[in-house]
């Protein structure tokens, strides 16, 4: 009801409040100024406060506001920002950063280390999306170097520098979020919650001047998106592929390849009640032989097409084309040997055109969440594959305050990918006190040794190596070979109208989430003078 | 008339019937048939994952038909009892009573019904208890104001005297009169039933999406306005408003009906 009654406040404020201000800007800065549409759920509720999850956390980008000391390149490498080179111990156990000198917050002060160990003393002790607990203490050496003192060994520590945005110490206060100073491309101008911000460029920003000066991001539904191109009040619309196949004349379609990938849970135990009445498990794909068929037996370009509109790729991990990606993870469709598998493990199509097992019906639901219609789409198209297989897959809706503890005995359609080899950790790896992975019941010891043994790494490209070991080593793993606990569907790529004239350049791989992300390298847009 | 109401109730058992036959047509998705207008061999066009709209909205009619049925009768049912206990069970129940049907009258109906049926876990079990629980207010207060005359008729006043017990006297006496008031009472409690399921179920807090409920195939329909597609908002819509006329006539009808008999 509310979002409604939102949906169509925001489509008076298109007709009335923004196309004026719209207009102004046209006529003022006609060539640097660009408006970008993003989801409601995109504006950050905490205000834009790295602390408290601007640009990190479930949806992560680069803050524009704030300077990160590490930054992504456009192959997921490391790359420099506010730091100047960095060094890790011999044990894994300390980092030392050094900072360049002439960054300045807007207010006109020098960002120092001081400000850096601040930052991070403060995400350790406050922030409750990221995890910190591998940090110990940040410590200032000297103005421009600073030291990390961990409490274990954290090969990936260089991504998590990347995420978090760096604060001011001296103009710190609770109420940051709304009034932030960073020393990033852009400066918040503007900020009417709940319906427009208003980035303006940093003119003291060390690096390149951005070209964009003037960046408006409008939150809004998605009909409400598409209504604003329509209108031509906005120059990149997000869109998905419900409305791909609209045609507008002044704009044309921008198709971001994206990590946010879209898998199924296959709880990889039989089922088990804990005291706390959640089961975990599932008897059906419990059985190796079941996960195996399925990941095979699905045709991935198949669901693609008919529920994306072919606006995606297959996915067959969690980190497709990151530099950690386990090439033993692709397998190819093969309808007959996911059939045969089936057969040699004893389920036989019954008369009712379900298989069964000493008794056992191969029926599982398949879970996904409310208001979401591509993850809808894709559980149905999963169903209708799992029909060939002779295999019953009931689409089911559920909320996500019981979402998680279904997921522990029912595949669920899940989506994840972001930019850090820590998104297999937290599926793959078990939990210490249950033995069991958090999201879906699994447990391998070898796999566990490796990621364990890749954090421990001093060097990142080494560890690059003992991830893909813990993907497949050659005798385990969680590939198809391997105990397959979760399978993969498809990565969605990010659609967007874009205004014809405008040039976006390369994106990195945008990760989970629809958001942010394209604003990564709004500094380098440009509107071509024809 | 009666033959009026005669069709009318034939027509609904029939979409109740025909509509539960039609649950595998209107789940079963065909990904190279989307989005397609209606047609001859889709009346109603299909949606954006293949559906056929014309099983869908028979089947959301039917379950929707169903849940009025259960929902109004329940309600029906708590309001002879709580309009009884007014009129039986003395001043100060009386008093309890018509507060109760005030306070009840006084919240914001959708709201109630919405935190009703999050509170009962939603699904088709928060659908209808919801409903049950919050549409008796008015229908309690008609019974309640009937008993009352019945209870000052002359003939039941005799009665009393001549030393008829108070079960007796409403077995005999009252509810002759009363039923036809309560099956009105009922069957126009039906259209507002269903309306309420469809709008809970439109704005997400009523049947969950996999299920072809009106509500659902008009709030999935919404997204596609924009784009031009009219046919999955449409004729749903349209069935719903004659089923909801059609119970309304009904329940016209037969009150009609039985106030000239």
């Amino acid at each position: 009801m509310k979002k409604r009654i939102l949906c169509i406040f925001f489509m008076l404020l298109l007709c009335t409040g923004c196309g004026v201000s719209n207009e102004e800007m046209n006529t003022e800065s006609q060539k640097s100024a660009v408006v970008v549409t993003m989801p409601i759920t995109s504006e950050p509720e905490a205000g834009f406060n790295p602390i408290f999850g601007w640009g990190a956390g479930e949806h992560t980008h680069e803050p524009l506001i704030q300077s990160t000391l590490l930054t992504t390149t456009n192959d997921l490498e490391i790359g420099y920002d506010l730091a100047t080179n960095y060094t890790v111990s011999e044990d894994g156990m300390t980092w030392s950063v050094t900072i360049r000198e002439d960054a300045f917050f807007t207010d006109g002060e020098r960002v120092t280390a001081e400000d850096v160990a601040f930052t991070y003393n403060t995400c350790k002790e406050n922030s409750s999306v990221n995890d910190f607990t591998m940090l110990d203490y940040a410590q200032a050496e000297n103005d421009t170097t600073v030291t990390f003192h961990m409490t274990r060994p954290f090969s990936v520590w260089p991504y998590t520098m990347a995420l978090v945005g760096i604060v001011p110490e001296h103009a710190y206060t609770s109420a940051y979020g709304e009034m932030p100073i960073g020393s990033g491309r852009y400066m918040l101008k503007q900020w009417d919650k709940g319906q427009q911000v208003i980035l303006e460029a940093n003119p003291n920003y060390y690096g390149a001047k951005p070209k964009m000066e003037q960046v408006t991001i409008l939150f809004m539904e998605e009909e409400t998106s598409l209504a604003a191109a329509q209108a031509e009040q906005a120059d990149v619309s997000y869109t998905s592929a419900t409305y791909a196949d609209v045609e507008l004349s002044q704009y044309h379609l921008l198709s971001v390849p994206s990590l946010d990938n879209r898998g199924i849970n296959l709880p990889a135990q039989l089922p088990e009640t804990k005291e706390n009445s959640i089961v975990y498990g599932n008897a059906v794909t419990g059985d190796i032989a079941i996960r195996r068929a399925i990941n095979i037996g699905i045709d991935r370009e198949a669901i693609i097409k008919n529920v994306l509109n072919g606006y995606g790729s297959p996915a067959y991990s969690i980190c497709d084309n990151m530099p950690w990606y386990q090439n033993a993870s692709q397998v190819e469709y093969d309808l007959e040997q996911a059939k045969t598998i089936l057969e040699q493990a004893g389920w036989i199509e019954a008369e009712d055109g379900i298989r069964y097992k000493d008794g056992i019906k191969a029926s599982f639901s398949i879970l996904y969440p409310p208001s979401d219609t591509i993850r809808q789409g894709i559980a149905e198209a999963f169903a209708k594959e799992m029909e060939k297989l002779a295999i019953e897959a009931v689409p089911e809706c559920v909320s996500w305050d019981i979402a998680y503890d279904m997921a522990q005995s029912q595949p669920m359609l899940w989506g994840w990918g972001a930019h850090t080899p820590m998104e297999l950790y937290n599926i793959y790896h078990s939990q210490y006190d249950t033995q069991k992975a958090r999201y879906s019941p699994y447990y391998n010891k070898t796999v566990d040794t490796y990621m364990e043994e890749a954090l421990k790494s001093t060097d990142i490209n080494q560890s690059y190596e003992l991830w893909k070991k813990a993907q497949w080593d050659g005798t385990t793993g969680i590939t198809q070979q391997g105990d397959i606990p979760w399978i993969w569907i498809c990565n969605v790529d990010h659609l967007y109208f874009v205004k014809e004239g405008l040039s976006i350049p390369q994106q990195k791989i945008h990760p989970h989430g629809h958001g942010w992300s394209i604003l990564n390298n709004v500094d380098l847009w440009e509107w071509s003078d024809t | 008339m009666k033959k009026r109401m005669l069709y009318i109730v034939l027509f609904l058992i029939l979409i109740m019937i025909i509509g539960y036959f039609c649950n595998e047509g209107a789940v079963d998705t065909d990904f190279a048939h989307k989005n397609i207008g209606p047609s001859f061999y889709y009346p109603f066009g299909t949606d954006w994952m293949g559906r056929n709209l014309f099983f869908r909205t028979l089947r959301g009619l039917s379950i929707s038909l169903f849940i009025g049925i259960i929902a109004s009768s329940i309600s029906a049912f708590i309001a002879l009892f709580i309009g009884m206990t007014a009129v039986f069970g003395g001043k100060k129940a009386d008093a309890i009573v018509t507060w109760m049907i005030d306070f009840m009258m006084g919240l914001p109906h959708l709201l109630l019904l919405i935190v009703l049926s999050m509170a009962v876990g939603r699904e088709l079990k928060g659908v209808i208890l919801s409903i049950a629980l919050t549409h008796w207010t008015s229908f309690a207060r008609l019974i309640r104001s009937e008993l009352f005359q019945l209870k000052e008729k002359n003939y039941i006043k005799i009665a009393e005297k001549l030393g008829k017990g108070k079960v007796y006297i409403f077995q005999k006496h009252m509810l002759v009169h009363l039923l036809p008031q309560f099956i009105v009472g009922w069957v126009l409690l039906f259209p507002h039933a269903i309306l309420h399921e469809s709008s809970m179920t439109f704005l997400g807090f009523g049947l969950s999406s996999e299920q072809p409920a009106i509500g659902i195939l008009l709030s999935e329909s919404m997204q596609y306005l924009v784009t031009g597609r009219w046919w999955p908002a449409v004729f749903p819509g349209l069935f719903l408003v004659i089923i909801v006329l059609l119970l309304y006539c009904l329940g016209k009808d037969l009150q009609k009906y039985i106030s000239q008999k």
